[in-house]
């Protein structure tokens, strides 16, 4: 048989791979207040889609509040609330079914990037995410005056039919280390904060570099309730949440 | 058999059509319009922009101006900026000024109103260059922008894509894998 002209998938992640940057979720300080869903929104340019089409579950967010009831109605008890968004995972399951390879894995800052420029709309990386972190610009949401001057120019504006997803505010990162460089020094720890992580009122959200034990990523990530979600797929997500209830 | 006479008349009447020498001309004419009007299309997108001065480069490169002077944001930003009337009045307020467009900038100090500068080297939304690494790691103006100083008005030059950006990325990198690494990650640039 002759060889196959397809390109064999190989991302250079290995089981040892730490990952660069890692962030955590402490559910026992999480009051849900939504802070962080509407940070994201203005940081990222993530349209607001509507009524209409939030009913279809169109609704653009690369972060959101999860809260689930347990038990038989009426013995019922609420989950405490649970940060989801991309977890950057080190073996992605959406990086090997792009077809244009969109969606890739940065091998510099350790994260999942999605190349805008390139997606061509296929939702297949959408469909294989098992967090469903990302979604998908069914339209072109338009921003009447004046609220086209909130955009942030360093975040590109998506079109329709573009999936995008949470990229740990990959502009600010850059833009730090770019600083860091200038003035030549490392990055130091809290420095980097996403959106999300600076609007926390409450500090549930800490982000930081988890190749370094002395960050306060890592020490917090040493507590008895840290907990990976759905760890068992062998993601291994780079987001830690610390179990919070009973 | 008749309507097999009718379209044997038909296609000869169509022969005859095409050998005439006005349809020939004609389709010539027709070709040669699109052409020229695709052309003309291309041409259009490589022409520098209407500048509200039209500023010349060479003179002031020629005086010893150097390009950080007047764009000091390549120095320590991603953009590299243009200059401002009060940048432009520190020299020429010592200056006669007859020229007619000397005269224009005048005009804009006295009124106070900003020059309305049209930038020539643009890069799609998509993509964030940033001025600052690229100055400190030792890549002269020229490289990219050309030979500005021989120019009058500022011109693009085609053809700088991503390619043209990796070949070169790629270059300065060399053998050290870190490095490649860092140059061609797509968050480097994209995001």
């Amino acid at each position: 048989m002759a060889e196959s002209k397809i390109p064999v998938f190989s991302a250079k992640w290995s089981e040892e791979e730490k990952g660069k940057w890692g962030l955590v979720v402490d559910q026992d300080l999480c009051t849900g207040c939504q802070a962080c869903v509407t940070a994201c929104a203005m940081e990222n340019n993530i349209p607001f889609v509507g009524e209409e089409d939030a009913a279809y579950g169109r609704a653009m967010h690369w972060i959101r509040l999860e809260r689930f009831w347990e038990g038989e109605y009426p013995q019922v008890k609420a989950t405490p609330f649970q940060a989801v968004m991309c977890q950057q995972c080190g073996s992605a399951p959406c990086e090997p079914v792009c077809p244009v390879f969109a969606s890739v894995h940065s091998q510099n800052e350790q994260l999942n990037i999605q190349v805008y420029n390139r997606c061509v709309g296929t939702r297949y990386c959408a469909n294989n995410c098992p967090y469903v972190a990302r979604t998908f610009n069914w339209r072109d949401y338009d921003r009447p005056e004046p609220l086209n001057n909130q955009l942030n120019p360093d975040v590109t504006v998506r079109r329709r039919g573009i999936m995008e997803k949470c990229t740990f505010c990959v502009q600010r990162i850059r833009k730090t280390e770019d600083a860091a460089k200038s003035e030549g020094r490392d990055v130091y720890d809290g420095e980097v904060e996403p959106a999300c992580v600076q609007a926390c009122p409450a500090e549930a959200l800490v982000f930081g570099r988890i190749d370094d034990p002395e960050s306060a990523v890592s020490k917090r990530m040493q507590s008895g309730r840290a907990v990976k979600l759905l760890e068992e797929l062998g993601t291994q997500p780079r987001v830690t949440y610390l179990k919070g209830g009973d | 058999m008749l309507e097999r006479i009718k379209k044997l008349n038909l296609l000869e009447k169509a022969r005859e059509l095409v050998r005439k020498p006005v349809f020939l001309i004609g389709t010539g004419l027709l070709f040669l319009l699109l052409f020229s009007a695709a052309g003309y299309g291309v041409w259009t997108t490589q022409q520098p922009p209407p500048q509200p001065i039209q500023f010349n480069h060479s003179v002031h490169v020629g005086l010893g101006v150097q390009c950080l002077y007047c764009h000091p944001g390549a120095w320590r930003q991603a953009s590299a900026g243009l200059p401002t009337s009060g940048k432009c009045w520190g020299c020429h307020q010592q200056m006669a000024n007859t020229k007619p467009e000397q005269q224009k900038l005048v005009e804009y100090v006295n009124s106070s109103e900003p020059i309305p500068w049209v930038p020539v080297f643009i890069q799609p939304d998509f993509v964030y260059f940033n001025h600052r690494p690229h100055i400190a790691g030792g890549v002269n103006c020229e490289t990219c922008h050309g030979e500005i100083s021989r120019l009058t008005v500022a011109e693009p030059i085609a053809g700088q894509n991503m390619g043209w950006c990796l070949d070169c990325h790629r270059t300065t990198a060399g053998d050290d894998e870190e490095k490649l690494i860092r140059l061609t990650d797509c968050s480097t640039c994209h995001r």
